[in-house]
């Protein structure tokens, strides 16, 4: 099976200006999948991909505001970019608050749209590769024995291997044998590097170290 | 001193004289003035008007009459009665609170005139003979019938004339301040005339002394006083009339301008409304022309053209182009409102037509609509403009109900079916429906039951559907608001 390298979802009640918006995306040799409303795109099984989505403001049922919303509770964080036929102000700052990318107004430049749906995705590529790199440092980080965790958390706090040692009470050799072990499996170069991977798992939303 | 039939030789002082008559013509534009203010106000302010108004007016024209009497002078001395003098005042005060009460009525009738006319004659012919009485001097008063009953009908007539004046002059117009003046002119001499005519109407034949207990003698200066007190009762009545008159109208004005505030506000809404549903309508196709547009460009400038893919982009960039021109010519139809143009016309059409020009008030509340049409209708004689109007109104009506629908059910149903009577329409909502005691109201002009609605609606719906010989009504239901209205077919011929 091949996974396409990124994907756009586009929401809009309207099936011409969906068309359009589809024919205009594949131009620029993106994949593009089409819903009429938010309740089938809620319904349609979203690929492991980079992806963003393009959102009608107004659709029947769940409107594109409240999509938004739905979707940022079920922490799918996927970049949106609002179309709309008339926004008014109160509505692009709500949109905007809530962490939209981009707010265009029908009928839209093409390259606005383009570049916007450029940006979305760069986003959220980083971000996944991001992710990834913080799943696969934590993966590294569960391979450490608990004393190996306690001796990282000592060094990372600025101790000597000394104090360290006398701490928990066993000989500074104990300790460097355990830290270099640490520093093997969590694939850091330096002291440096280890400070800033802990540091990066400590600031990361999920379960901290 | 004693003239041929043995009464006392009198005189008149013409200066006492004159200011008498002028301060009948200062009361008498004194109670036209208040008459106004007395008609204009309500309820606690009404009353306190006609007290305060009856009693400057009462003690004007007592006055008038107390210095007639001093203008009178006798060869002997003559000291007054004071408490008589003092009823004289109330009968005067109690004449004008009914001449008053009676010219701020909303109507006056010629029984209600002339009904009120003997009653304040009375009272004032009451206060001039009670003033009379007050007399005390060596003499005796002898009264000629004639002259006597002369005066009592002059004052009815006086005050039918001063009562019609009143009635007439109460509400403030432009010309309001020379006519009261010449009003009050005519009821300030008739008044005195009455006056005089009853004074001529009593010749004093010498007699012995009289009891003189409780008399007071009026004194030049006395008699200045009472004149200016008087006077100042009167101007004060007048510049509080004035006063209230002034402030009345700048609250007048306030209540006007925040209503025209409040139908401007309500337009702008509605055409804001109107805009943005418009821009919402046409906005949609010119998205998606700009697109396939774009799209066709630069695959034009990519030089990757294919034949078929770009064909089916222009396919549809020309329905979307007539798409929107459909949407803005059915709008302008909306909107145009020349003479009514009757055609043959099929109600189903403009049902649909309707239901085209809706999805996005509908979906903005997410109501849904269904239709029924039966498909065997016979054609109806109308404007379809007109009944494009009618529609739109109850299906906007429909969706303002269901937005307060209880169950969160938001339906509308829009029936048409064959009738007797030609075409029946129905258009029926899920809203809570409409209070039964309000159902004969809802046609009215100006009634409406929505926070933002001029009533306006339904009043013209209804007589649209009217001038096409159908009738448009209501129907209690059980499931929200029903609204019917029927069409003669052509062959019914009423148009």
């Amino acid at each position: 099976m091949s996974e396409p390298e990124s994907i756009v979802f586009v929401v809009d009640d309207d099936p011409s200006v969906r068309r359009a918006i589809k024919r205009l995306i594949g131009c620029v040799g993106l994949q593009v999948e089409l819903f009429g409303s938010a309740q089938e795109f809620l319904a349609s099984k979203v690929p492991n991909v980079p992806s963003c989505l393009v959102l009608d403001i107004r659709l029947p049922g769940i409107s594109g505001l409240n999509l938004q919303h739905q979707l940022a509770k079920a922490n799918i964080q996927i970049p949106i970019i609002f179309i709309t036929a008339h926004g008014d102000i109160p509505m692009t700052v709500r949109a905007m608050k809530a962490g939209a990318l981009e707010f265009l107004t029908k009928p839209f430049r093409d390259q606005d749209l383009l570049d916007a749906i450029q940006l979305a995705l760069e986003r959220d590529r980083s971000r996944r590769r991001q992710e990834a790199e913080l799943a696969a440092l934590r993966e590294r980080f569960e391979l450490l024995s608990p004393r190996e965790r306690e001796i990282v958390a000592m060094v990372v706090s600025g101790m000597l291997n000394k104090q360290i040692a006398a701490q928990i009470g066993t000989a500074e050799n104990t300790v460097k044998v355990h830290r270099s072990r640490a520093m093997e499996k969590m694939q850091a170069n330096s002291l440096a590097d280890l400070v800033k991977m802990i540091q990066r798992l400590q600031v990361s939303p999920s379960k901290s170290p | 001193m004693i003239s041929a039939n043995g009464a006392l030789s009198c005189s008149y002082d013409y200066g006492e004289v004159t200011r008498s008559v002028l301060i009948a013509i200062v009361a008498s534009y004194a109670a036209l003035d208040v008459a106004g203010r007395v008609t204009a106000g309500k309820g606690r302010a009404r009353l306190g008007w006609l007290g305060a108004g009856a009693t400057a007016m009462g003690i004007g024209i007592w006055e008038m009459h107390f210095k007639g009497m001093l203008a009178f002078h006798l060869p002997v001395p003559v000291e007054y009665h004071w408490p008589t003098i003092l009823a004289a005042l109330w009968v005067a005060i109690l004449a004008s609170a009914i001449a008053l009460y009676l010219a701020s009525r909303p109507k006056m009738g010629w029984a209600e005139a002339l009904c009120g006319g003997v009653i304040m004659g009375a009272g004032i012919v009451g206060l001039h003979y009670i003033g009379m009485a007050a007399m005390r001097l060596p003499a005796i008063a002898r009264y000629s019938p004639l002259l006597v009953t002369c005066s009592i009908l002059l004052a009815i007539l006086f005050s039918l004339i001063a009562l019609l004046m009143a009635f007439d002059l109460r509400e403030e117009t432009r010309w309001t301040v020379p006519r009261r003046l010449g009003s009050a002119i005519v009821m300030g001499v008739a008044v005195s005339g009455m006056h005089y005519t009853g004074m001529a109407a009593a010749s004093f034949i010498p007699a012995s002394p009289p009891n003189l207990s409780h008399t007071v003698s009026i004194s030049a200066v006395g008699n200045n006083a009472i004149a200016i007190v008087t006077l100042i009762v009167l101007v004060a009545a007048m510049v509080t009339a004035s006063v209230d008159r002034r402030a009345s109208a700048v609250v007048e004005r306030i209540n006007q301008d925040l209503e025209q505030d409040l139908t401007r506000v309500t337009r702008v809404v509605a055409m804001g409304e109107l805009v943005a549903a418009i821009a919402h309508e046409v906005n949609q196709p010119l998205t998606a022309i700009v697109t396939n547009g774009n799209f066709c460009l630069r695959r034009l400038d990519g030089a990757t053209a294919n034949a078929d893919e770009l064909r089916a982009a222009i396919t549809e960039i020309v329905n979307d182009g007539t798409r929107a021109s459909a949407v803005i010519s059915r709008i302008r139809g909306l909107l145009m409102k020349g003479a009514a143009r009757r055609t043959e016309l099929d109600i189903n059409q403009i049902i649909q037509d309707v239901t085209i020009l809706l999805p996005n008030e509908l979906t903005r509340n997410r109501v849904s609509l269904r239709t029924e049409l039966a498909s065997d209708l016979p054609r109806v004689h109308g404007d379809s403009v007109q009944l494009q109007q009618v529609l739109i109104n109850l299906i906007m009506n429909a969706i303002e109900a269901t937005r307060t629908s209880t169950d969160g059910k938001r339906e509308i149903l829009i029936r048409s079916a064959k009738n007797p009577d030609g075409v029946l329409v129905q258009v029926q909502d899920s809203g809570p429906g409409i209070e039964p005691e309000l159902a004969n109201r809802i046609f009215e002009p100006f009634f409406t039951t929505k926070a933002k609605g001029i009533g306006m609606g339904l009043s013209i719906s209804h007589s649209i559907i009217e001038s096409h010989g159908g009738r448009l009504w209501t129907t209690p239901s059980s499931n929200g608001a029903l609204f019917e209205f029927t069409l003669p077919t052509d062959a019914a011929g009423v148009s």
